[in-house]
């Protein structure tokens, strides 16, 4: 019987790691007192590695993708991106890519892509570069005068991809970007996802409901409990990359999703 | 078409005997005047448009100012949007033998009066278009490293546009509308002037020239605006949060004019 | 902050709005010529409410105000319903409605008073005038936010037209349509006032205006104080009517 074993952390010192978080609880006011939204959360992500996290709505993975990103401070506990800590967000070292792709609707896409760029005001010649390569990597080329508007779902996502990258960040913060696509552009992103990451060897950590977009994404799957969050299991995906959309149906596949799925429903 | 068969009922109906010329004097006749007289009209469509281009300033400029102001600040937009809307039940024209009152029935009176009347509206208008520009815009944007002051240059002035440019249509057409009434009602000068003195002399045709340029002034205007505001349709379509049950029309409703 | 601390800050605000009102006047700050004290104000509105005169314009403006409002709205509500139902007819309207709001209604007051001359059915009739487009507007826009969605359900369970009508139509509309009914009432109050002021022998409006011209100051703010109430509260009122009856809506 095939038997997947916990991810033991002493795999990762094989890989420098990109981002290390320790002992990170977060409380916030509401409206009726103080309420923990995360309680003691510590992981760490290999460099390079393609990191799911998966939980119950409200267990707080977005906002400890926020604090990961630099966009919201954690009550307690230490964030460390390559070796130093994110008190503001740093473009240049992380890139986040929202699930509403807040594309700007008076620019054209590739004037997104360079937005990043025209903030720290570089030169005219890298903005341009760097755009185009981004667009060309993204699947886009030839659609870089068009505005957001004129954009399918998908496409505005990818242009959101290529707005995180540009700058080159090793990390890649993404939450719930597919969330807002149909079933098939769904898919199709998430392949074309893979393979943006195996060309660039980027470190992402991505957020999803979808359990099935989990497994199939995943080198590893952090599962979160409900408010307060916390990690409750850590589950390596061992299939073999690079993924296709035949392991979809193999057993392995369905255990993995099925042992997420036992986590998220009753944590232990 | 209809505006054709307008036009040709405007000619029929009142040769033909249907319509008293008294009451609606033939569309020739009105042209004819208002060529004979165009001096006179022409002088008075400048007093008045003097008067509308400083009232804009008033119920424009203020207005959108003021409205994003409120409208972006919280605790002023729930402290006082309430109270201005309120207000808005109240029908302006009422405070204008005050604007006469204290400031005379020359141009000032108006512009005052009609910077006020326009400015309420264009105000609450501004104050609620604020709040749909996208709060994503602005947390991407600092995702990507932007500064405060990149924030409000990079994202929320291009954001606000639209609103700006709806407030600006809306001002235009009430200060006009504005301009106009108190022209009617007590006045020495100006186009609405020329309807009221011409109306009590019983000429029936120069009532109507002036009337028709009223007319075709605010339509032009109306036109101009629309025109400016298609041409920015890149800012309009996305990019706005899209409210569960949003209903244009009755978001609109309470900002247009009611004279 | 809380819905009593708001309310609060905003008493406060009116008190210190009422409070300027009534000092700087008195202590010469603002010429008391041109704008009377409050107390001076509140004391000769408390002479007018017993006046007959006074009576018998409230009375006067009043009637046109209803007689015109309840011409206005059901004609309205009949040809709003219609241009979108009918096609025809909205091809007709459609135009004219799209313009109508950004010209001044009240330039054809001379056309009014040439036909009615100056007395109460002119006033009616331009009041009239003056609100139907916005309840022809706010009409058809409520047929039209009737989800097709609700229909098709009603349809799928054999309801009547007449049972599509009540059932589904009118709570469908009803939210939207109460708050045409308010927006008239403002357009509509304009328009007698508007009216009045113009050319008129009797009513509120009229009565303003002569006071204006005279520079009877206190008694101008004592009317425009007394009508700014009347329309404040007969808007709050229905405004409560609209929130008791939009609980549904998101």
């Amino acid at each position: 019987m095939q038997h997947v074993a916990h991810v033991n952390l002493a795999h990762e010192d094989a890989n420098p790691v990109a981002l290390e978080i320790a002992g990170l609880s977060h409380v916030y006011d509401g409206r009726e007192g103080q309420v923990p939204a995360l309680d003691d959360i510590s992981l760490s992500v290999g460099a390079g590695r393609f990191t799911v996290i998966v939980g119950p709505s409200g267990c707080g993975k977005t906002s400890l993708l926020m604090m990961m990103a630099g966009l919201r401070r954690q009550t307690t506990g230490t964030i460390l991106c390559a070796g130093r800590p994110m008190p503001d967000p740093d473009p240049q070292r992380v890139g986040v890519v929202f699930q509403e792709a807040s594309l700007y609707p008076w620019l054209t896409a590739l004037d997104n892509i360079e937005f990043p760029l025209a903030l720290r005001h570089a030169p005219r010649e890298e903005r341009c570069r760097r755009a185009d390569e981004m667009l060309n990597l993204v699947g886009l080329q030839g659609f870089g005068s068009r505005y957001p508007h004129e954009l399918s779902g998908g496409m505005k996502q990818r242009v959101s991809i290529a707005r995180g990258l540009v700058q080159d960040p090793p990390v890649l913060l993404m939450d719930e970007p597919f969330a807002a696509l149909d079933e098939q552009t769904r898919m199709t992103m998430g392949h074309e996802l893979l393979r943006i990451w195996s060309m660039t060897n980027k470190t992402v950590v991505f957020i999803t409901h979808s359990l099935t977009e989990a497994v199939y994404l995943a080198d590893e799957v952090l599962v979160m409990s409900a408010r307060p969050g916390r990690i409750i299991d850590r589950i390596a995906i061992t299939l073999p990359r690079p993924r296709t959309y035949e392991m979809m149906a193999t057993d392995v596949f369905g255990r993995l999703r099925d042992r997420i799925w036992q986590q998220i429903r009753s944590p232990a | 078409m209809i505006f054709v068969a307008v036009l040709a009922l405007w000619e029929i109906l009142p040769r033909a005997g249907l319509i008293a010329e008294l009451f609606l004097p033939p569309l020739s006749k009105t042209l004819t005047v208002l060529f004979q007289d165009r001096m006179q009209y022409a002088m008075a469509m400048l007093v008045t448009l003097y008067e509308v281009g400083f009232a804009m300033l008033i119920a424009c400029g203020g207005g959108i100012l003021i409205g994003a102001v409120v409208g972006g600040i919280t605790l002023l937009r729930k402290l006082l949007l309430p109270v201005f809307s309120s207000l808005y039940a109240v029908p302006i024209v009422i405070l204008y033998p005050i604007f006469t009152a204290w400031f005379g029935i020359g141009s000032e009176s108006k512009i005052l009066f009609a910077g006020v009347y326009g400015f309420f509206p264009v105000m609450l208008s501004t104050a609620a278009g604020i709040r749909t520009i996208d709060e994503q815009f602005l947390l991407a944007a600092r995702s990507m490293g932007a500064t405060v002051p990149q924030q409000i240059v990079r994202v929320i002035i291009p954001a606000a546009i639209p609103t700006v440019l709806t407030g600006l249509r809306l001002g235009g057409a009430l200060t006009i509308i504005g301009v106009v009434v108190s022209e009617m009602l007590t006045s020495a000068a100006g186009i609405g002037y020329l309807v009221t003195s011409y109306r009590t002399v019983l000429d029936s045709p120069h009532v109507f020239a002036a009337v028709l340029m009223i007319l075709v002034f605010s339509i032009l205007f109306d036109a101009l605006a629309r025109f400016v505001e298609r041409r920015t349709i890149v800012w309009q379509t996305a990019g706005r949060r899209e409210r569960a049950g949003s209903r244009p029309d009755a978001r609109v409703a309470p900002a247009v004019a009611a004279a | 902050m809380t819905r009593l601390q708001l309310i609060l800050a905003r008493l406060a605000l009116l008190a210190l709005v009422l409070g300027a009102w009534e000092v700087l006047p008195r202590a010469g700050i603002l010429n008391p010529a041109l704008l009377p004290p409050l107390g001076d104000v509140l004391h000769t509105l408390a002479g007018i409410l017993m006046r007959p005169a006074f009576h018998e314009a409230v009375l006067v403006s009043g009637a046109e105000f209803l007689v015109a409002y309840s011409i206005a709205v059901p004609l309205g509500l009949a040809i709003g319903v219609l241009t979108v139902e009918n096609d025809y007819i909205g091809e007709i309207f459609r135009p004219i409605l799209f313009y109508v709001f950004s010209v001044p209604k009240s330039i054809f007051l001379p056309m009014f008073i040439l036909v009615f001359g100056i007395g109460f059915q002119q006033k009616v009739a331009y009041a009239t005038f003056s609100t139907i487009f916005v309840v022809i507007m706010s009409a058809a826009a409520a047929v039209e936010s009737v989800k097709a969605e609700h229909l098709l359900v009603a349809r799928s369970y054999g309801a009547t037209r007449a049972q599509i009508l009540t059932r589904v139509y009118v709570p469908s509309m009803m939210p939207v349509l109460l708050e045409a009914l308010r927006i008239s009432m403002i357009f509509n109050f304009t328009g007698v006032m508007i009216a009045e002021m113009y050319a008129s022998r009797t009513g509120i409006g009229q009565m303003i205006e002569n006071w204006g011209e005279n520079f009877q100051m206190p008694q101008l703010f004592s009317g425009v104080i007394f009508l700014a109430t009347v329309a404040i509260v007969l808007n709050e009122i229905i405004r409560a009517l609209e929130a008791k009856c939009s609980t549904w809506r998101t």
